[in-house]
């Protein structure tokens, strides 16, 4: 029955067209009502004929009720239709794209697992800056508590002087309470062992500027730091809680502090420390003021806090004026200084640490950034393989809008996930941080955590995040040309544009990756330069401490130290004892020197020179030759004629052409001149860092320690077996000679040594995690951009194969595309990095800014991680069978 | 023949009637209404679906494509708590209707 296929379709749309329902609601009442005639025209045709059941059906079909129908339905549809988009919309997107990538775990862990390492390693840097530089001091209202120094860029010394501080004292009206305190040492005795420990010398209002109060007695009041006051002491929780067993009646009993009594006047809270970690004990300023000028008296860090009503700007220009006014009143030949206010932690933490800190902050978001590129390009990918489904949907009536917003919701999700994962790679990150960092003396005030405010910042890194690594894969989607896609059989057309996007974005990811490298070549280097080092002295099974005599008697100090130098050569077991001003390497003194017979115009003309001063266990202890010449002897006393050995690179400085052996020598410039020292011997130049770690063979001079005139203080090595050479057993030979002295900084010399490039390892090791962390990423990205396009071209490689191309000629043919983005990645990054170092070459070490080694060996692990990343799916694209390759679409 | 207002008044109730049982497409019903009632009561599809499309958006039934293996897919009207309601409340009031009518006129039924 032919009749039974009468399409009703074309007579039913004709027929409901005009009353514009939506696409979905037509198609449906559409198929419903054609179904029903269909049946109906079934049943009818065999009675009364196909021509007649067809003309009733059309006729009844234009009945008036249907118009009616349409029109409320028309009207019913809408605002369902827009509730469905606006309420439920995103819920849907959600699902879908946990749907689609539940299909594909791979990019999910990919996408996932390259997020986290960004956003963990960008929180562990937020959480340190954070912890170190924005939280600000754990005090009540702690933002209004200022710092006053000098700025002079030509003078190092920004301290205010006591006497000036007495005059802003007096005059300033901007701040609250106003401080001045020093930093010191001192040695305590009363309680369970004597002990060296942090102790600050405060003027009164000092611990009052942080709000803390003492919890048992008072703080300092202006009469404690009158001279003429009897001496007291504040002591911290712990040293109240160590030394005095936290006795509720310590206050009024006597501490003894460097060999005087003084009068405990009151307890601080647990955990307070201020101005600097670890500080033990508080001591008033008792310096007399009536006769010093401005510009005289010992040097304050000022603190103070602002008045209510007051900005820093306000207080900042009343210090000025006020320190312009105390210049003209100050001792002649001093210079102007300028006063400066700012917030504490900005005032006092130097503007390089914060450069540091922020830059390694900037370092690690180029991670994240790299890791977004990986996303980008993953979801790139998946955009190409769902091209067809995109146009598809497009055709459907989906705006561009929604599949725009399909891709963000996709990389939104992976981040989410990344969030979770990347919190707890920061925890970890963090953990480890804190660890390395209780082993240095640091800021009393960091507290690095996961702060709430550095969970917003992870927060913030995943939205911007998502935002990066889905945007382009969504505009890319959204730019497709319906018609070209479904027509487009072999996605060729989109895959070429999506292509060279993806080439692009690797290029960056390239680039960036040679910069955070190259820092990171260059950190290792300086470190492995350290390392490496032969110091000229052995520092293997050496100890060292130190102690503080507490006596001021010249004879009672030199028979102590005559007893500790032979009691500790004595000690069995000990294959060298050594005492001096400080330890080669880290502890050289500076001074300028005078070499007799010739003339310095001016004190800035006298050459400088690093010294120590040795006893002549220094020679054995350290394994120190002697070139020529003699060591220094036991010989070399107070009442013989004073001498010196000086290094290899002092004699070469100042006798090029002679033997210095003979030759007279002086310490110290006009009017702080010291005797006349005879050279008596040439050591090796010895190792001696400095700050910037400019000139680490400066020209040196050993002088006798037993020909100094004040003995108060001495650096102690003691060589020998682990058991020999340790804390307990000096400890035990100094309190036989005296209980009330302490023995402090105790620390193997390795330690020692390696204390100053503490900063430059911690640096360079994070430098080199980042670098290696986005090398990976940048290979991953490059072997996904290179799969994906070998999977592109299967059909084109597999006619090439077909065709006679072998398979090496398809592996080189795939890498030298690799190889041109590798070389265009490379090579801004080179300029780039290049940069960068050259800013940070102050903290390299033994290796020149623009070392070509460090180059070549980044650019060669680039190039061969790349090559790597390229040449496995070349060589996949090799084994793909050719009549199977022609026969993909 | 009835008239036009009796045929709408009561098209509902039917309707509902039919779907008390189980759930039906459109020309099912159409049909039973027609072998039913011996063809006193017929609609066509411009009748019969703007009575399906109100009463869905009262709520007393709702349409729905089913697919079966093996066939077209089709849509078939259930009943709704809400329609089951309203089937009772005209129940009643049709019984109520039509005891009023025999007792008025003494129509009786063999």
């Amino acid at each position: 029955m032919p009749n039974d296929r009468f399409d009703w379709h074309a007579d039913i749309r004709a027929r409901v067209a005009p009353a514009r329902l939506d696409p979905q609601d037509e198609a449906d009442v559409i198929e419903e009502v054609a179904q029903h005639l269909e049946a109906q025209f079934a049943d009818l045709a065999p009675t009364i004929g196909a021509g007649a059941a067809r003309a009733r059906l059309l006729a009844q079909l234009q009945g008036p009720e249907l118009d009616d129908a349409l029109a409320r339905r028309r009207r019913r549809a809408r605002p369902t239709r827009s509730r469905t988009w606006s309420v439920t919309s995103l819920a849907r997107d959600v699902r879908y794209a946990v749907r689609s990538l539940q299909r594909s775990p791979g990019t999910v862990i990919a996408g996932t697992a390259a997020l986290a390492l960004g956003i963990g390693l960008t929180a562990v840097m937020y959480s340190i800056i954070y912890g170190m530089l924005i939280k600000g001091l754990p005090f009540d209202r702690a933002d209004r508590i200022a710092i006053v120094y000098y700025a002079d860029p030509a003078h190092e010394d920004d301290q205010i002087p006591l006497a000036d501080f007495v005059r802003y004292t007096q005059q300033q009206r901007t701040l609250s309470t106003l401080g001045g305190y020093s930093l010191g040492s001192a040695n305590i005795a009363g309680g369970e062992r004597p002990e060296r420990v942090t102790a600050i010398r405060v003027t009164s209002g000092t611990l009052e500027v942080t709000g803390a109060r003492a919890i048992l007695g008072r703080t300092f009041t202006p009469n404690d730091n009158d001279p003429a006051a009897p001496p007291t002491a504040v002591l911290s929780y712990a040293t109240w809680r160590d030394q005095f067993h936290s006795d509720s009646g310590a206050v009024g009993k006597a501490v003894r502090v460097d060999g005087t009594p003084r009068t405990i006047v009151g307890v601080m809270p647990d955990g307070f420390e201020f101005p600097r970690a670890l500080t033990r004990l508080w001591l008033p300023i008792q310096t007399p003021t009536d006769t010093l000028r401005p510009g005289q008296g010992p040097g304050l860090t000022v603190v103070g806090r602002l008045r209510d009503d007051i900005e820093y700007d306000r207080a900042q220009a009343e210090f000025a004026a006020l320190s312009h006014q105390i210049a003209k009143d100050r001792a002649p030949g001093t210079a102007e200084r300028r006063a400066v206010v700012e917030p504490f932690i900005h005032g006092l933490v130097p503007g390089r640490v914060y450069a540091v800190f922020y830059t390694m902050l900037v370092a690690v978001m180029l991670v994240l950034l790299v890791a977004c590129a990986n996303v980008a390009n993953l979801l790139l990918d998946r955009a190409v393989a769902r091209t067809r489904e995109i146009g598809i949907r497009t055709a459907l009536g989906a705006t561009r809008l929604a599949v725009v917003r399909q891709s963000l919701v996709e990389a939104g999700l992976l981040a989410a996930l990344a969030a979770v994962v990347g919190t707890l790679i920061a925890r970890l990150g963090i953990a480890v941080f804190n660890g390395v960092m209780l082993k240095s003396e640091s800021y009393f005030w960091i507290d690095i955590r996961l702060h709430p405010q550095v969970l917003a910042f992870v927060l913030l890194m995943a939205v911007a995040a998502s935002f990066v690594s889905g945007v382009l894969p969504a505009l890319q989607s959204a730019r497709l040309d319906v018609n070209t896609i479904l027509k487009d059989e072999s996605h060729a057309a989109s895959s070429l544009r999506v292509g060279r996007l993806s080439r692009t974005i690797v290029a960056v990811e390239i680039a960036l990756s040679s910069v955070m490298l190259l820092v990171a070549g260059f950190a290792t280097k300086s470190m492995t330069n350290l390392r490496r080092l032969e110091p000229g002295f052995a520092s293997a099974d050496v100890y060292t401490a130190r102690v503080s005599l507490a006596s001021r008697d010249p004879v009672r100090q030199r028979e102590f130290f005559e007893g500790l130098d032979r009691e500790l050569t004595a000690m069995p077991g000990a294959k060298g004892a050594y005492l001096g001003s400080g330890f080669p390497g880290t502890g050289w003194g500076g001074a300028r020197v005078a070499v007799e017979g010739r003339v310095y115009a001016r004190p800035q003309d006298y050459p400088p020179a690093r010294t120590l001063a040795v006893t002549p266990g220094f020679f054995s202890t350290f394994g120190v030759p002697v070139r020529r010449g003699r060591a220094i002897t036991s010989a070399d006393v107070l009442e013989s004629t004073p001498v010196a050995v000086v290094s290899e690179s002092f004699a070469l400085q100042h006798f090029p052409k002679s033997d210095p052996i003979g030759h007279r020598i002086r310490l110290g410039a006009p009017p702080n001149e010291g005797e006349w020292l005879t050279i008596v011997g040439v050591v090796p130049t010895l190792f001696a860092t400095s700050f910037a770690m400019h000139d680490v063979w400066p020209p040196e001079v050993l002088t006798a320690f037993w020909q100094e005139r004040n003995l108060t203080f001495a650096s102690i090595a003691v060589r020998g077996a682990p058991d020999v050479a340790a804390a307990s057993p000096i400890r035990k030979v100094v309190t036989a000679l005296d209980a009330e002295t302490p023995v402090y900084a105790t620390a193997p010399m390795t330690e020692v040594l390696a204390a100053p490039t503490f900063a430059l390892r911690i640096f360079g090791t994070m430098f080199v995690i980042f670098g290696t962390v986005s090398l990976v990423l940048a290979a991953v990205g490059l072997y996904a951009v290179m799969a994906f396009s070998v999977s592109r071209r299967v059909r084109e490689l597999g006619i090439r194969m077909a065709l006679g191309a072998s398979g090496g000629d398809v592996v080189r043919m795939v890498c030298r595309q690799g190889a041109k983005q590798i070389v265009i990645g490379i090579a801004p990054g080179f300029v780039a990095g290049a940069a960068v170092v050259r800013a940070a070459r102050g903290a390299l070490f033994g290796v020149a800014p623009n070392d070509p080694v460090v180059f070549a060996m980044v650019g060669g692990v680039l190039g061969v991680s790349a090559l790597v990343a390229c040449i496995i799916p070349a060589v996949r694209a090799t084994r793909v069978d050719p009549l199977v390759a022609l026969r993909t679409e | 023949m009835l008239t036009d207002e009796l045929k709408k008044g009561s098209a509902e109730f039917l309707i509902l009637s039919l779907l008390e049982a189980e759930s039906r497409h459109g020309y099912e019903l159409q049909k039973l209404i027609e072998s039913r009632s011996d063809g006193v009561l017929t609609f066509n599809v411009a009748s019969l679906y703007p009575l399906l499309y109100r009463m869905e958006e009262r709520g007393w039934i709702v349409g729905r494509w089913v697919e079966k293996s093996g066939e077209r897919r089709k849509r078939f009207y259930r009943l709704t708590p809400a329609g089951r309601t309203a089937l009772d409340a005209q129940r009643e009031s049709w019984k109520e209707f039509v005891t009023a009518i025999n007792r008025v006129s003494g129509v009786r039924y063999a």
